[in-house]
């Protein structure tokens, strides 16, 4: 049933550890190593085992209900290349007003938005309805796009008051709509979380399965209002799943309201750039204000980000056989902030990690090679030559803390340029302890899609902060 | 009378030559003559494509006939003393020094760089290499040597190519240590022009030991061989693809090396938002 040719692009989850790129695996490797990771498995597998039987009847004629109920507000929004006139990518949608206005996720639409020549947006209804699309705008930070339907007089969701208000409580039922891959309009349920705890946008944590396809549609309440439009699910885990909060596909909404009949923007691109350089000022600025903290590594301060949106985790290389010649303990920081640009594009993230490399029986020269090799790139996610330059750097030996309060850092900078949007970056910069001949703490700091002058002001905080502990 | 004839004065065994080819006088004013006597492939300056029937010659003048260019000198003229050989004890003293510098320079180059457990192998590969490089270009010399100049001046040509392993050396450790001690990249990025150098001065002392009249040619030749072989390089290099970044930092050193003056933090910043200009240029770029 699945045409295998046309294999559709299955756009749902941008999680962060969702990407096939080498981060995934760095992440959920030392997530499956951590003691609490394993008994959380097994507790997930406690809580499938509870909500998987269907007891109530009562429970299963409300899902019936609400499907009844939805069903004629459920769009599956297509991706076509026009060339060929097949589908590339598709997602779900919900409508939202009497005249046609639909909402999903920006990830679902994105290769029209940023190459409206070569695509076009279809819809398809449960009913077997069909037709063309019109994006009109786009609230990329938040994966939210505001689509118009060619039909009018459209049955439509409401949003949920609760939901906007934020007086959902953990636990409650709600049930996902959309059209997973491409297997047809389907409903299922599961249970509201919370918001994500260490998510610097915010998402809602839905306990369901979400699957690829149902990007972009909603998940509703017993009452058929929206809390939440889906937008991704975490790969190599069971039932951990995200949605985007209602109050930002209402705002998106009341903008387009209030604009009227202004015509939406000719050139996404710009306007992909222009959000994401108001949305790097906020994180930021709430980077920076959060400062660094020291965190004591081996005789150094390494500087740390006291932002909640960090998640961290430790490394060391102990546990290598034959047993190393020097050890390196190390802390990386993620910040949980990535967001989707385009199928080749995440950016937003914020990298901070601290190596102490401690020689065992090497001498100084052999310890320098062993250094050399420990030290990783700076950038991560991987590059793209469509939307990056290629990097260049500024080496050099400084000293940046206060004196006589640190040491002499091998310091690297590298930076590469966006090119669609001016003005942002990818920022790396490495910098390397210089005063002791057998031991050495190396600090990383990498910046996504940060404005250049924001980048310098950060990084000189940052290895301000490298100094020799009390 | 000169020719090929056996009834000439002096007697050329070369087939260009006529039998009777060139008469030398001395004229009434004192000044020697050469006069060609009708052969077909006449007589040449030493410097000049164009025959002359009759060429005034000075004290110490070189003139061509067939393929054979003759100097004729006054009596008059200072006979240089005789050019000994170099000691051959000299020669194999150096020789036997560089035979054990070379190999314990690049042991103790891979024992530095040595950060896992040490095997045998890491040590012997290079040496094999090395020794494979040094004997292929000292037997290639030898016979092109031999070819040319009749004799293989082996020893001498095992100093060179040993003379050459070591400098290798010298420039690649030298190059690293310049990058990270000096703060100046370029000197490892830009290391094969040391390497190009190198192997042309090595070219170049060997053709010299062929002929050592046209030094001139030769050291001509090698300088247009290390142009061209530096363009290419460095076109090479420059059109490398972008692609992801490699380590950024790219050779460390003990901290003892470093030579360089320590920046401070306004300074390396400063030279840090240069980039930004650099990097606006790019976007521009076709990627």
């Amino acid at each position: 049933m699945l045409d295998p040719v046309v294999a559709p692009r299955l756009r749902l989850p941008r999680s962060s550890s969702f990407d096939a790129s080498s981060e995934a695996k760095d992440l959920l490797i030392p997530f499956l190593q951590r003691p609490v990771a394993k008994i959380g498995m097994v507790l997930a597998a406690l809580v499938l085992a509870w909500v998987a039987p269907r007891p109530a009847v009562a429970q299963t004629q409300t899902a019936q209900q609400i499907y009844a109920a939805t069903r004629p507000q459920l769009l599956q929004i297509r991706t076509v290349v026009d060339a060929a006139d097949r589908q590339f990518v598709i997602g779900s949608g919900f409508l939202v007003s009497a005249d046609g206005l639909a909402i999903t996720n920006y990830h679902v639409v994105s290769d029209y938005a940023l190459d409206p020549g070569t695509y076009r947006l279809e819809y398809a209804m449960a009913d077997g309805g069909q037709g063309n699309v019109e994006l009109l705008a786009i609230d990329m930070p938040n994966d939210l796009a505001l689509v118009r339907i060619d039909r009018h007089d459209t049955p439509y969701l409401k949003f949920s008051k609760r939901a906007v208000e934020g007086t959902l409580q953990k636990g409650e039922q709600l049930f996902s709509m959309g059209n997973p891959l491409d297997l047809g309009f389907t409903i299922l349920d599961g249970t509201y979380n919370g918001l994500v705890d260490r998510s610097y946008n915010e998402r809602i944590h839905f306990s369901g399965a979400l699957n690829p396809g149902m990007s972009g549609g909603p998940t509703v309440t017993d009452d058929d209002t929206v809390v939440g439009v889906n937008v991704a699910r975490q790969l190599g885990s069971e039932l951990v799943s995200f949605l985007v909060p209602a109050r930002f596909a209402a705002a998106l909404l009341a903008r387009q309201e209030e604009a009227g009949d202004k015509p939406p923007p000719t050139d996404f691109t710009a306007e992909v750039g222009r959000q994401l350089k108001d949305w790097q000022e906020g994180l930021y600025k709430s980077f920076e204000a959060s400062g660094f903290k020291p965190m004591v590594l081996g005789g150094y301060d390494a500087p740390q980000s006291t932002a909640p949106w960090f998640s961290c985790w430790g490394r060391t290389n102990s546990d290598l056989v034959p047993r190393p010649r020097a050890t390196v303990n190390a802390t990386m920081c993620d910040s949980d902030s990535q967001i989707f640009i385009a199928n080749d594009l995440n950016t937003g993230r914020i990298h901070v990690t601290h190596a102490y490399v401690k020689s065992d029986s090497l001498n100084e020269f052999q310890f320098a090679a062993f250094l050399s090799h420990e030290v990783q790139p700076g950038f991560f996610g991987g590059f793209s030559r469509r939307w990056q330059t290629r990097q260049r750097c500024e080496e050099g030996f400084v000293h940046a803390a206060a004196a006589g309060s640190g040491p002499v850092l091998r310091t690297v900078w590298c930076a590469r340029a966006y090119r669609a949007f001016p003005g942002l970056y990818d920022v790396a910069l490495t910098a390397v302890t210089e005063d002791n001949g057998r031991q050495a703490l190396i600090s990383q700091l990498a910046m996504q899609g940060i404005l250049y002058d924001n980048a310098v002001d950060i990084g000189k905080r940052f290895i301000e902060a490298v100094r020799w502990a009390r | 009378m000169i020719g090929r004839a056996y009834s000439n004065d002096v007697v050329l065994d070369d087939p260009h030559v006529a039998p009777a080819h060139v008469r030398i006088d001395r004229g009434d004013d004192g000044r020697l003559t050469a006069l060609d006597l009708g052969s077909a492939n006449g007589l040449y300056p030493a410097r000049g494509r164009a025959r002359v029937p009759l060429l005034a010659l000075g004290d110490d003048s070189v003139f061509r006939i067939g393929h054979s260019l003759l100097r004729v000198r006054t009596a008059e003229h200072a006979v240089a003393p005789e050019r000994p050989f170099a000691p051959r004890e000299r020669l194999w003293l150096a020789i036997a020094a560089l035979v054990i510098l070379v190999p314990a320079s690049e042991i103790a180059l891979e024992w530095l760089t040595e950060y896992t457990e040490p095997r045998l192998v890491t040590y012997l590969m290079p040496l094999l290499a090395m020794l494979a490089v040094v004997g292929g270009w000292t037997i290639l010399w030898s016979i092109v040597t031999r070819v040319f100049a009749g004799h293989a001046w082996f020893e001498r040509n095992l100093l060179i190519a040993l003379t050459g392993a070591l400098i290798y050396q010298i420039v690649g450790a030298g190059s690293e240590l310049g990058a990270f001690g000096l703060s100046w990249s370029a000197l490892e990025t830009y290391n094969y022009v040391g390497f190009f150098l190198l192997f042309a001065a090595m070219t170049f002392f060997q053709l010299r030991q062929i002929n050592p009249t046209h030094q001139l040619a030769a050291a001509a030749i090698v300088a247009c061989l290390f142009v061209c072989a530096v363009a290419v390089q460095a076109i090479i290099q420059s059109d490398v693809r972008p692609g992801p970044s490699r380590a950024t930092v790219r050779l460390l050193l003990p901290p003892s090396l470093r030579l360089a003056p320590v920046d401070d933090e306004t300074q390396f910043f400063d030279d840090v938002k240069k980039l930004q200009d650099e990097l606006n240029k790019d976007r521009t770029e076709e990627p």
